[in-house]
Protein backbone atom coordinates (compact mmCIF):
# COMPACT_ATOMS: atom_id res chain seq x y z
CA UNK A 1 0.00 0.00 0.00
CA UNK A 2 1.44 3.62 -0.67
CA UNK A 3 1.24 6.08 1.76
CA UNK A 4 -1.14 7.78 -0.34
CA UNK A 5 -3.42 4.81 -0.08
CA UNK A 6 -2.95 4.41 3.25
CA UNK A 7 -3.75 8.25 3.61
CA UNK A 8 -6.83 7.89 1.64
CA UNK A 9 -7.93 5.36 4.09
CA UNK A 10 -7.31 7.18 7.11
CA UNK A 11 -9.45 10.42 5.85
CA UNK A 12 -12.32 7.96 4.79
CA UNK A 13 -12.68 6.60 8.10
CA UNK A 14 -12.43 9.91 9.85
CA UNK A 15 -14.63 11.13 7.05
CA UNK A 16 -12.80 14.11 5.79
CA UNK A 17 -12.63 15.29 2.91
CA UNK A 18 -9.57 13.86 0.36
CA UNK A 19 -6.58 15.95 1.23
CA UNK A 20 -6.93 16.90 4.90
CA UNK A 21 -4.51 15.00 6.45
CA UNK A 22 -0.78 15.17 5.74
CA UNK A 23 1.93 12.84 7.88
CA UNK A 24 3.04 15.69 10.14
CA UNK A 25 -0.26 17.16 11.52
CA UNK A 26 -0.93 15.75 15.38
CA UNK A 27 -3.60 13.52 15.60
CA UNK A 28 -4.99 15.83 18.87
CA UNK A 29 -5.61 18.77 16.83
CA UNK A 30 -8.08 16.81 14.48
CA UNK A 31 -11.67 16.85 16.16
CA UNK A 32 -12.58 13.74 14.31
CA UNK A 33 -10.11 11.42 15.53
CA UNK A 34 -11.70 10.69 18.86
CA UNK A 35 -12.74 7.40 20.97
CA UNK A 36 -14.73 5.91 18.41
CA UNK A 37 -12.58 7.06 15.48
CA UNK A 38 -9.67 5.04 17.56
CA UNK A 39 -12.00 2.29 17.67
CA UNK A 40 -12.59 2.04 14.10
CA UNK A 41 -8.73 2.34 13.50
CA UNK A 42 -8.43 -0.91 15.44
CA UNK A 43 -10.79 -3.04 13.25
CA UNK A 44 -8.90 -0.70 9.81
CA UNK A 45 -5.21 -2.17 10.77
CA UNK A 46 -7.10 -5.62 11.26
CA UNK A 47 -8.69 -6.01 8.16
CA UNK A 48 -6.72 -3.77 5.67
CA UNK A 49 -3.51 -4.20 7.33
CA UNK A 50 -3.32 -7.43 9.15
CA UNK A 51 -1.76 -6.09 12.16
CA UNK A 52 -3.44 -6.32 15.73
CA UNK A 53 -3.52 -2.96 17.66
CA UNK A 54 -3.45 -2.16 21.37
CA UNK A 55 -5.30 0.43 23.42
CA UNK A 56 -1.59 0.83 24.79
CA UNK A 57 -0.55 1.53 21.16
CA UNK A 58 -2.75 3.84 20.30
CA UNK A 59 -2.04 6.15 22.94
CA UNK A 60 1.72 6.08 22.06
CA UNK A 61 0.33 7.44 18.51
CA UNK A 62 1.19 11.23 18.39
CA UNK A 63 1.21 12.07 14.79
CA UNK A 64 -0.22 10.85 11.38
CA UNK A 65 3.12 9.38 10.18
CA UNK A 66 2.71 7.31 13.18
CA UNK A 67 -0.55 6.05 12.31
CA UNK A 68 0.86 5.99 8.71
CA UNK A 69 3.66 4.06 9.77
CA UNK A 70 2.43 1.48 12.32
CA UNK A 71 -0.14 0.37 8.96
CA UNK A 72 3.22 -1.20 7.51
CA UNK A 73 3.96 -1.58 3.78
CA UNK B 1 -34.78 -30.08 49.63
CA UNK B 2 -31.38 -30.01 50.41
CA UNK B 3 -28.65 -28.02 48.30
CA UNK B 4 -27.73 -28.34 44.88
CA UNK B 5 -25.94 -31.20 43.80
CA UNK B 6 -25.51 -32.76 40.28
CA UNK B 7 -23.68 -36.11 40.74
CA UNK B 8 -24.53 -38.48 38.03
CA UNK B 9 -25.52 -36.00 36.28
CA UNK B 10 -23.58 -35.16 32.80
CA UNK B 11 -23.63 -31.80 31.48
CA UNK B 12 -21.83 -29.98 28.35
CA UNK B 13 -20.39 -26.45 28.61
CA UNK B 14 -19.41 -24.93 25.50
CA UNK B 15 -16.77 -22.11 26.00
CA UNK B 16 -13.87 -23.55 28.23
CA UNK B 17 -12.23 -19.93 29.50
CA UNK B 18 -14.07 -16.77 31.86
CA UNK B 19 -17.64 -17.91 32.97
CA UNK B 20 -17.18 -20.98 31.17
CA UNK B 21 -14.40 -22.45 32.84
CA UNK B 22 -15.78 -21.48 36.44
CA UNK B 23 -19.14 -22.94 35.23
CA UNK B 24 -16.99 -26.26 34.36
CA UNK B 25 -15.64 -26.03 37.46
CA UNK B 26 -18.98 -25.13 39.74
CA UNK B 27 -20.64 -27.70 38.30
CA UNK B 28 -18.20 -30.66 38.33
CA UNK B 29 -17.65 -30.04 42.19
CA UNK B 30 -21.05 -30.63 42.46
CA UNK B 31 -20.87 -33.49 41.45
CA UNK B 32 -20.88 -33.16 37.31
CA UNK B 33 -19.23 -35.19 34.40
CA UNK B 34 -18.28 -32.08 32.17
CA UNK B 35 -18.21 -32.18 28.13
CA UNK B 36 -16.73 -29.00 27.42
CA UNK B 37 -17.01 -27.35 23.93
CA UNK B 38 -14.22 -24.75 22.60
CA UNK B 39 -12.52 -24.00 19.52
CA UNK B 40 -9.01 -23.41 21.61
CA UNK B 41 -7.30 -26.47 22.52
CA UNK B 42 -5.37 -24.78 25.24
CA UNK B 43 -8.55 -23.28 26.82
CA UNK B 44 -10.31 -26.81 26.47
CA UNK B 45 -7.47 -28.20 28.05
CA UNK B 46 -6.25 -26.16 30.71
CA UNK B 47 -9.99 -26.33 32.09
CA UNK B 48 -10.09 -30.07 31.96
CA UNK B 49 -7.08 -30.10 34.09
CA UNK B 50 -8.83 -28.65 36.19
CA UNK B 51 -11.80 -30.62 36.95
CA UNK B 52 -12.51 -34.06 39.23
CA UNK B 53 -13.24 -37.45 37.73
CA UNK B 54 -12.62 -39.38 34.94
CA UNK B 55 -15.48 -39.02 32.72
CA UNK B 56 -15.02 -35.68 31.81
CA UNK B 57 -14.32 -34.95 28.28
CA UNK B 58 -13.14 -32.07 25.69
CA UNK B 59 -13.90 -31.52 22.03
CA UNK B 60 -12.79 -29.25 19.70
CA UNK B 61 -16.06 -27.23 18.21
CA UNK B 62 -15.76 -24.10 15.66
CA UNK B 63 -18.89 -22.43 16.71
CA UNK B 64 -18.55 -20.13 14.06
CA UNK B 65 -18.98 -22.64 11.12
CA UNK B 66 -22.74 -23.84 12.04
CA UNK B 67 -22.60 -26.41 9.82
CA UNK B 68 -19.90 -28.17 11.56
CA UNK B 69 -21.55 -28.55 15.00
CA UNK B 70 -24.17 -31.48 14.16
CA UNK B 71 -21.51 -33.29 13.49
CA UNK B 72 -19.31 -33.07 17.29
CA UNK B 73 -22.72 -33.07 19.20
CA UNK B 74 -23.38 -36.58 17.31
CA UNK B 75 -19.74 -37.58 18.54
CA UNK B 76 -20.91 -36.40 21.66
CA UNK B 77 -24.08 -38.77 21.73
CA UNK B 78 -21.83 -41.80 20.63
CA UNK B 79 -19.19 -41.53 22.86
CA UNK B 80 -20.60 -40.65 25.94
CA UNK B 81 -24.45 -41.53 25.95
CA UNK B 82 -27.68 -39.00 26.74
CA UNK B 83 -26.88 -35.38 28.72
CA UNK B 84 -28.89 -33.60 31.12
CA UNK B 85 -27.84 -30.36 30.38
CA UNK B 86 -25.96 -27.64 28.45
CA UNK B 87 -24.74 -24.68 29.45
CA UNK B 88 -23.44 -22.03 26.29
CA UNK B 89 -20.83 -19.63 27.59
CA UNK B 90 -18.96 -18.93 23.94
CA UNK B 91 -19.39 -15.45 23.12
CA UNK B 92 -17.23 -13.14 21.49
CA UNK B 93 -17.64 -9.45 22.85
CA UNK B 94 -17.17 -7.51 19.82
CA UNK B 95 -16.60 -3.58 20.30
CA UNK B 96 -16.84 -2.39 16.55
CA UNK B 97 -18.24 1.06 15.60
CA UNK B 98 -21.38 0.46 13.02
CA UNK B 99 -19.30 2.37 10.44
CA UNK B 100 -17.11 -0.72 10.29
CA UNK B 101 -19.53 -3.62 11.23
CA UNK B 102 -19.99 -4.73 7.38
CA UNK B 103 -22.33 -7.35 6.85
CA UNK B 104 -19.72 -10.79 7.24
CA UNK B 105 -19.00 -9.09 10.82
CA UNK B 106 -22.61 -9.29 12.15
CA UNK B 107 -22.84 -12.80 10.52
CA UNK B 108 -19.93 -13.86 12.60
CA UNK B 109 -20.41 -12.43 15.58
CA UNK B 110 -24.24 -13.98 15.05
CA UNK B 111 -23.08 -17.34 13.85
CA UNK B 112 -20.60 -17.28 17.60
CA UNK B 113 -23.28 -16.41 20.03
CA UNK B 114 -26.66 -17.15 18.55
CA UNK B 115 -26.95 -19.65 15.99
CA UNK B 116 -24.75 -21.68 17.14
CA UNK B 117 -26.45 -21.82 20.77
CA UNK B 118 -29.93 -22.33 18.58
CA UNK B 119 -27.58 -25.24 16.86
CA UNK B 120 -26.45 -27.15 19.44
CA UNK B 121 -29.88 -27.01 21.22
CA UNK B 122 -31.68 -28.51 18.37
CA UNK B 123 -29.25 -31.53 18.04
CA UNK B 124 -28.73 -32.14 21.53
CA UNK B 125 -33.14 -32.15 21.68
CA UNK B 126 -33.22 -35.32 19.78
CA UNK B 127 -34.80 -38.37 21.11
CA UNK B 128 -31.79 -40.49 22.65
CA UNK B 129 -29.45 -37.56 22.90
CA UNK B 130 -30.68 -36.03 26.44
CA UNK B 131 -32.40 -37.63 29.33
CA UNK B 132 -36.01 -37.99 28.83
CA UNK B 133 -36.86 -37.44 32.70
CA UNK B 134 -35.08 -33.93 32.27
CA UNK B 135 -32.83 -31.66 30.71
CA UNK B 136 -31.70 -28.28 31.60
CA UNK B 137 -30.46 -25.74 29.27
CA UNK B 138 -28.74 -22.04 29.85
CA UNK B 139 -27.57 -19.38 27.62
CA UNK B 140 -25.36 -16.89 28.86
CA UNK B 141 -26.75 -14.11 27.47
CA UNK B 142 -25.91 -10.46 28.31
CA UNK B 143 -27.48 -7.51 30.18
CA UNK B 144 -26.39 -5.43 27.01
CA UNK B 145 -29.42 -7.18 25.19
CA UNK B 146 -31.54 -4.28 27.08
CA UNK B 147 -29.70 -1.41 26.71
CA UNK B 148 -28.15 0.65 24.11
CA UNK B 149 -24.45 0.39 24.16
CA UNK B 150 -23.05 1.83 21.14
CA UNK B 151 -20.04 -0.14 19.28
CA UNK B 152 -21.86 -3.30 20.32
CA UNK B 153 -24.54 -3.47 17.87
CA UNK B 154 -23.67 -7.21 16.80
CA UNK B 155 -22.80 -8.31 20.61
CA UNK B 156 -26.18 -6.73 21.66
CA UNK B 157 -28.16 -8.07 19.16
CA UNK B 158 -26.73 -11.59 19.06
CA UNK B 159 -27.57 -11.69 22.77
CA UNK B 160 -31.07 -10.22 22.12
CA UNK B 161 -32.06 -12.84 19.97
CA UNK B 162 -30.78 -15.77 22.34
CA UNK B 163 -33.22 -14.38 25.24
CA UNK B 164 -36.29 -14.50 22.21
CA UNK B 165 -35.12 -18.04 21.47
CA UNK B 166 -35.04 -19.13 24.97
CA UNK B 167 -38.91 -17.93 25.12
CA UNK B 168 -39.78 -20.03 22.30
CA UNK B 169 -37.76 -22.99 22.75
CA UNK B 170 -38.68 -23.09 26.60
CA UNK B 171 -42.46 -23.69 24.70
CA UNK B 172 -41.83 -26.25 22.22
CA UNK B 173 -39.46 -28.34 24.03
CA UNK B 174 -41.15 -28.68 27.34
CA UNK B 175 -42.85 -31.28 26.34
CA UNK B 176 -39.88 -33.40 26.44
CA UNK B 177 -38.75 -31.88 29.42
CA UNK B 178 -36.54 -29.64 28.81
CA UNK B 179 -36.43 -26.36 30.51
CA UNK B 180 -34.46 -23.21 28.73
CA UNK B 181 -33.41 -20.42 30.57
CA UNK B 182 -30.87 -17.62 30.35
CA UNK B 183 -28.22 -15.20 32.66
CA UNK B 184 -27.70 -11.83 31.65
CA UNK B 185 -24.26 -10.99 33.00
CA UNK B 186 -23.52 -7.32 34.12
CA UNK B 187 -19.73 -6.01 34.17
CA UNK B 188 -18.07 -9.19 34.72
CA UNK B 189 -14.60 -9.27 35.59
CA UNK B 190 -13.18 -12.16 32.38
CA UNK B 191 -10.53 -12.45 29.90
CA UNK B 192 -13.11 -11.48 27.12
CA UNK B 193 -14.55 -7.94 28.97
CA UNK B 194 -10.64 -7.26 29.98
CA UNK B 195 -9.84 -7.31 26.34
CA UNK B 196 -12.86 -4.29 25.52
CA UNK B 197 -11.66 -3.06 28.15
CA UNK B 198 -8.03 -2.06 27.25
CA UNK B 199 -9.62 -0.45 24.27
CA UNK B 200 -12.35 1.70 26.14
CA UNK B 201 -11.41 1.58 29.87
CA UNK B 202 -10.63 5.64 29.59
CA UNK B 203 -13.60 6.36 27.98
CA UNK B 204 -16.39 8.24 29.80
CA UNK B 205 -19.04 5.37 28.38
CA UNK B 206 -16.92 2.87 30.20
CA UNK B 207 -17.00 4.89 33.68
CA UNK B 208 -20.81 5.29 33.18
CA UNK B 209 -21.60 1.87 32.78
CA UNK B 210 -19.42 0.73 36.02
CA UNK B 211 -20.79 3.49 37.89
CA UNK B 212 -24.53 2.36 37.06
CA UNK B 213 -23.69 -1.17 38.14
CA UNK B 214 -23.78 -0.11 41.60
CA UNK B 215 -23.23 -3.45 43.56
CA UNK B 216 -19.76 -3.50 41.69
CA UNK B 217 -18.50 -5.87 39.08
CA UNK B 218 -19.64 -9.35 38.55
CA UNK B 219 -17.07 -12.28 38.95
CA UNK B 220 -17.51 -15.66 36.95
CA UNK B 221 -18.45 -17.62 39.87
CA UNK B 222 -21.49 -14.95 40.67
CA UNK B 223 -22.60 -16.50 37.13
CA UNK B 224 -21.68 -19.65 37.54
CA UNK B 225 -23.58 -20.17 40.88
CA UNK B 226 -27.17 -18.69 39.14
CA UNK B 227 -26.28 -21.37 36.63
CA UNK B 228 -25.88 -23.75 38.54
CA UNK B 229 -29.25 -23.06 40.36
CA UNK B 230 -30.95 -22.95 36.83
CA UNK B 231 -29.57 -26.30 36.48
CA UNK B 232 -30.58 -28.14 39.31
CA UNK B 233 -34.73 -28.97 40.45
CA UNK B 234 -35.00 -25.69 42.53
CA UNK B 235 -35.43 -24.09 39.68
CA UNK B 236 -37.82 -26.76 37.97
CA UNK B 237 -40.56 -24.22 37.94
CA UNK B 238 -38.41 -21.72 35.71
CA UNK B 239 -38.15 -21.87 32.18
CA UNK B 240 -38.12 -19.67 29.00
CA UNK B 241 -36.81 -16.37 32.04
CA UNK B 242 -33.47 -14.45 31.33
CA UNK B 243 -31.99 -13.92 35.07
CA UNK B 244 -29.84 -10.60 35.11
CA UNK B 245 -26.78 -10.85 37.04
CA UNK B 246 -25.75 -7.45 37.16
CA UNK B 247 -25.43 -6.07 40.14
CA UNK B 248 -28.44 -4.04 40.12
CA UNK B 249 -27.17 -1.93 36.54
CA UNK B 250 -30.67 -2.60 34.76
CA UNK B 251 -32.44 -1.00 37.92
CA UNK B 252 -30.50 2.12 38.13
Amino acid sequence: MTQEEKIVLLEDMLELDGGSLTPEMELASIDEYDSMAKLSLIVLMDEECGKKLTGEQIREFKTVADVLNFMGE
Amino acid sequence: MKGIEFIGKRFVVSGAGGIGAETAKLLNSLGASIILLDINEENLNNTLLSLEGTNNRAYICDFSNVDGIEQVVKLIATENGAVDGFVHCVGVGSVRPLKMSKYDFMLKVMNINFFSFVEIVRCLSIKGRYNSNGMNIVGVSALGAYLGNSTKTAYCASKGAMNAAIRCLAKELAPKNIRVNAVAPGVTDTPMARVAEDYGADSDEHKMILARQYMGVCQPLDIANTIAFLMSDMSRMITGSCVAVDGGKLSS
